[in-house]
């Protein structure tokens, strides 16, 4: 069955009339996670999902108050070919006092594309106006330049032929254009090449993820529109491959204090609704969410990367390689490498990196997500992580000056960066291997250093809690049984989020914890009776080291500055491919991908730019 | 682009320029590189006030020029033209032919986030600038632009130093030290090895062989054979972040230096004697510092987040005067066309 667009408007319509100014899908019940088979089928619903966000966002903007026309509902009706005579007039008005640097810029592109043959030429000239008289800032952030030279480039390429004094940068529409294309190309290198530096981020999977579609969509240049193509199949399989449920998992060089917590609400989860059609998307779509869905109708996810993400055939571990952010000062070292490992089943995934300080901010370094049956408001995750802050550390990874910055952070969307209460960000004294579902986490904090402590989180929706004499903490999160060693004495604190923070206040410390599937055993206490069996040496002087025997049967040695070793043999990870498992594949310095899903095959060859799709 | 001033109201800078009869005639305009919008504002956010670079030509009021980011950290001027300026931001460096009417970045994606820039007056078409990657030369007025750090180890660049007295000898102040070239940064030596960054180096208006630097935890340095060796100047702490140091270009012995919590230093006895100037300062978070060339004595300096202080007894006196909550990072004085 196939439906047609008309008829996707009139039902996103309806659902939307129906629900009010609800979401239809974030309100609603949660979908059936099962796979679609059918390939128009699962077009089709991906298709309608696309409709319903835009619908929405285009059901704010209200005839009577222009205010509540901005970019996003300008976007959204171009996109559904609605009122373009409202947007033009509309779009007259805000170009005359842009703000958001980058984050304008985008939207603006989107917009300028939608709107070529919908806009007023008044509207176009207004929008011409404002890159020549606004000069956006380019940013910081590896984010920040995807979505500004991807703009650039369509600008230009949209405007060409043009002089300096026409463009706010004074270069000319070939100098913008040209150098566009040398950073996006030099970034799409790089990062499959070494690794992404803001990899798998909860919320700037996003600000990937659109640029990449504009290209895919606008560019004119067919290298550069499959370049676009290419890198969306890649951070939309860097994302399937660790979700569960549609939820991002694992380590990430980013996340925020909220969904550290609360793991499906972020944008990460707008694209798992939307891609993998698994789990309900967020308030207001994420908000970006509506910039991609306003382009959304140009892609297809292929079927290798949404059955990686929805139909696994069991168990898989999988291993990747990415890099740190820019180092500018303390390090000989540009972008070290990050090592990171997901265990995901049916029931739970734990995922973790290496430890160490891999980015100045916002860092999560491990953490086991356990499946439920609705995400909304579940804090469906356990972690620990040690807290630390450090102006020497932020001026390793930022051009600042460095006594100001640590408080200034608080205020630009990190709140606990300084609080020995956080819960997000990595430190420079933990160090982490993982093996299978079992992490070993230890910590060495010099005397000196604030915050000489672990702090654990116990969440609010941990069907049980209980501190066992033999040092365990037994608890279980949906159909995971989970088991939590802290290696030193602690308090427990409470949460206001709900739930209990387990704070253990020494510097030589550490956390090992081991889950299993409920279903592994035959019941509660059968569970616990086998952890506590578990062969275990732990040594906090004069340095950090365990010796465990996991649930898998293998054995882990872990001494705080040493590489760890697994049945005997030494865990080296300077030998890992950019990715390793079941699905995904890739060499490092290959630039190149191969995705892998029963008989499907895709390959993602970034030197000759093709996709060679093969079923085996 | 367009020019979109806004005015600020001196609060008593007006009553001191009045009460300076002193001063003669001012041969420069004041450039501020400030960020307006307090240590909260993110990049891509909805500043509540305007950044950027404020132009002071009476001394009494500050017009904005140019465009408005938050990461515009010092102005230059352009040794070729009376009417151009040069800029270090976050988007590369930045040129203006005419006072801040149109605008071009001369660098590209693979050079940004710069903060020191300086122009060689004897070969006025050589730029340098401090990357945090580096130093970018161009040879041809940032028309194209070399990476030219080699002997640099850690090349974290915040200040440049161009020797007036002769062609390509240049100071870099760096993570590690101060590093020296003497040959238009193809080579360069490291002259003053540091802990951690050397945040500005300044040679003197008065006597060229003498150079002052200060920086993040070795105290502040001098220098009498024009940055070959160096000296640590007494008296000056070298557990607070220094910003800052300054000559008066109107009087040999006086020098001014600032930091993190170090408020404002002075010396009235070329360097060897140092006194707290800064109570009637609102903190002693002290970003930046300046002396002016025109009017004998004057200092300004930006607390942190505060309004811009204005001193006409180089620090014993403090009074407002530009801005409500601002963060100077640099001030620069530029000659009029």
């Amino acid at each position: 069955m196939k439906l047609r667009r008309p008829f996707l408007i009139l039902l996103a319509s309806l659902l939307a009339a129906a629900f009010g100014r609800a979401q239809p899908s974030h309100a609603g019940p949660m979908p059936d996670p099962a796979p679609i088979a059918d390939a128009s089928l699962r077009r089709a619903a991906y298709l309608a999902r696309v409709e319903e966000a835009l619908v929405w966002r285009a059901g704010l903007a209200k005839p009577d108050n222009p205010a509540t026309l901005g970019l996003a509902e300008i976007a959204a009706k171009l996109s559904l070919r609605q009122d373009a005579a409202a947007c033009s007039a509309r779009l007259i008005e805000l170009m005359k006092a842009p703000t958001g640097d980058m984050f304008w810029m985008f939207p603006v592109t989107i917009i300028s594309h939608l709107g070529r043959d919908q806009l007023t030429q008044e509207a176009k000239q207004a929008i011409r106006a404002a890159w020549r008289n606004y000069m956006p800032l380019r940013g910081d952030t590896e984010n920040h330049w995807a979505m500004y030279y991807t703009s650039l480039y369509l600008m230009a390429q949209l405007w060409p032929g043009e002089g300096g004094d026409r463009w706010f940068n004074g270069k000319s529409s070939q100098e913008n254009f040209n150098e566009a294309r040398d950073y996006l190309v030099h970034w799409m290198e790089i990062t499959t090449t070494i690794g992404q530096g803001e990899y798998d981020c909860t919320h700037y999977i996003g600000e990937y993820a659109i640029p990449m579609l504009m290209l895919a969509s606008w560019s004119a240049d067919p290298a550069m529109r499959m370049r676009g193509h290419m890198m969306l199949d890649y951070v939309m399989a860097d994302f399937a491959v660790d979700s569960l449920d549609g939820i991002y998992i694992g380590a990430h060089a980013r996340t925020d204090d909220r969904t550290v917590l609360e793991k499906w609400n972020a944008l990460s989860s707008f694209f798992g609704w939307l891609m993998l059609g698994n789990t309900v998307p967020q308030a207001a779509y994420g908000g970006w969410g509506v910039y991609f869905t306003a382009a959304a109708r140009n892609y297809e996810l292929p079927e290798v990367i949404y059955r990686i993400g929805t139909d696994r055939a069991g168990t898989y571990t999988h291993t990747e390689r990415k890099r740190t952010r820019h180092r500018w000062r303390y390090s000989d070292e540009r972008n070290p490498p990050v090592y990171k490992t997901s265990y995901v089943t049916a029931d739970y995934a734990v995922g973790s990196d290496q430890g160490g300080q891999l980015q100045p901010i916002q860092q999560h370094s491990w953490d086991v997500t356990w499946s439920v049956p609705d995400p909304r408001g579940v804090h469906n995750t356990l972690f620990a992580n040690q807290p630390y802050w450090s102006a020497r550390d932020l001026m390793m990874y930022f051009t600042e000056k460095p006594d100001s910055m640590p408080g200034d952070v608080t205020f630009q969307g990190k709140p606990t960066y300084i609080s020995e209460e956080k819960l997000l960000g990595g430190s420079p004294y933990e160090q982490i291997f993982q093996q299978d579902d079992a992490v070993v986490s230890l910590t060495d904090v010099p005397a000196g250093v604030t915050f000489q402590q672990v702090n654990g989180f116990f969440s609010k929706d941990l069907a049980l809690i209980e501190e066992d004499a033999s040092g365990w903490i037994f608890a279980q999160g949906g159909r995971a049984y989970i088991a939590y060693r802290p290696l030193a004495p602690y308090e427990w604190r409470p949460l206001e989020v709900g739930g209990k923070r387990l704070r253990s206040p020494h510097g030589k410390n550490g956390t090992i914890m081991q889950v299993a599937a409920a279903r592994e055993f035959k019941s509660w206490d059968d569970f616990k009776a086998a952890i506590r069996a578990l062969p275990l040496t732990i040594r906090l002087e004069p340095t950090p080291s365990v010796t465990f025997t996991t649930l898998r049967g293998k054995t882990l040695v872990c001494t705080f500055g040493t590489l760890p070793s697994v049945n005997g043999r030494t865990v080296d990870r300077a030998a890992w491919k950019l990715f390793a498992g079941p699905y995904l594949n890739a060499e490092v310095g290959s630039g190149m991908l191969t995705m892998t899903h029963g008989r499907l095959e895709r390959v993602l060859d970034f030197n000759t730019l093709t996709i060679t799709d093969r079923v085996k | 682009m367009s020019n979109l001033a806004t005015k600020f109201s001196a609060l008593l800078c007006a009553l001191a320029c009045a009460a300076g009869a002193h001063a003669g005639e001012v041969k420069h305009d004041l450039y501020l590189s400030v960020l307006m919008s307090g240590g909260g504002q993110v990049m891509g956010g909805r500043p509540p006030a305007k950044s950027g670079i404020y132009r002071s030509t009476d001394r009494a009021t500050a017009e904005h020029i140019g465009f408005g980011h938050i990461r515009i950290f010092n102005v230059a001027p352009d040794p070729a033209s009376p009417a151009g300026i040069y800029i270090a931001a976050l988007d590369g460096v930045i040129h203006s032919p005419d006072r801040g009417a149109t605008w071009r970045i001369l660098t590209g994606w693979n050079m940004t986030e710069v903060k020191g820039l300086a122009l060689d007056p004897n070969a006025p078409d050589h730029i340098y600038a401090g990357l945090p990657d580096g130093i970018g030369v161009s040879r041809d007025r940032g028309k194209t632009w070399a990476r030219m750090n080699a002997g640099i180890r850690r090349s974290f660049t915040q200040t440049i130093t161009v020797d007036r007295t002769q062609a390509g000898r240049v100071l870099a102040g760096t993570e590690q030290g101060i590093y020296l070239t003497e040959d238009g940064a193809r080579t360069w030596r490291l002259v003053l090895p540091t802990t951690e960054v050397a945040y500005d180096v300044r040679q003197s208006p008065h006597d060229p062989k003498i150079f002052f630097a200060v920086t993040a935890t070795s105290g502040a340095l001098w220098s009498a054979d024009a940055g070959r060796t160096w000296q640590t100047v007494a008296g000056i702490p070298k557990d607070r972040t220094l910003h800052n140091g300054v000559f008066d270009p109107r009087d040999a012995k006086r020098l001014a230096l600032c930091g993190w919590e170090a408020g404002v230093q002075v010396s009235e006895d070329g360097g060897r004697t140092w006194t707290d100037r800064t109570a009637g300062l609102p903190s002693r978070k002290i970003w930046s510092i300046a002396a002016d060339p025109d009017f004998p004595g004057r200092l300004y300096a930006s607390p942190y987040q505060s309004a811009v202080y204005v001193s006409d007894d180089f620090g014993r006196a403090w009074k407002p005067a530009y801005f409500e909550k601002a963060t100077v990072f640099n001030f620069s004085f530029v000659p009029r066309p």
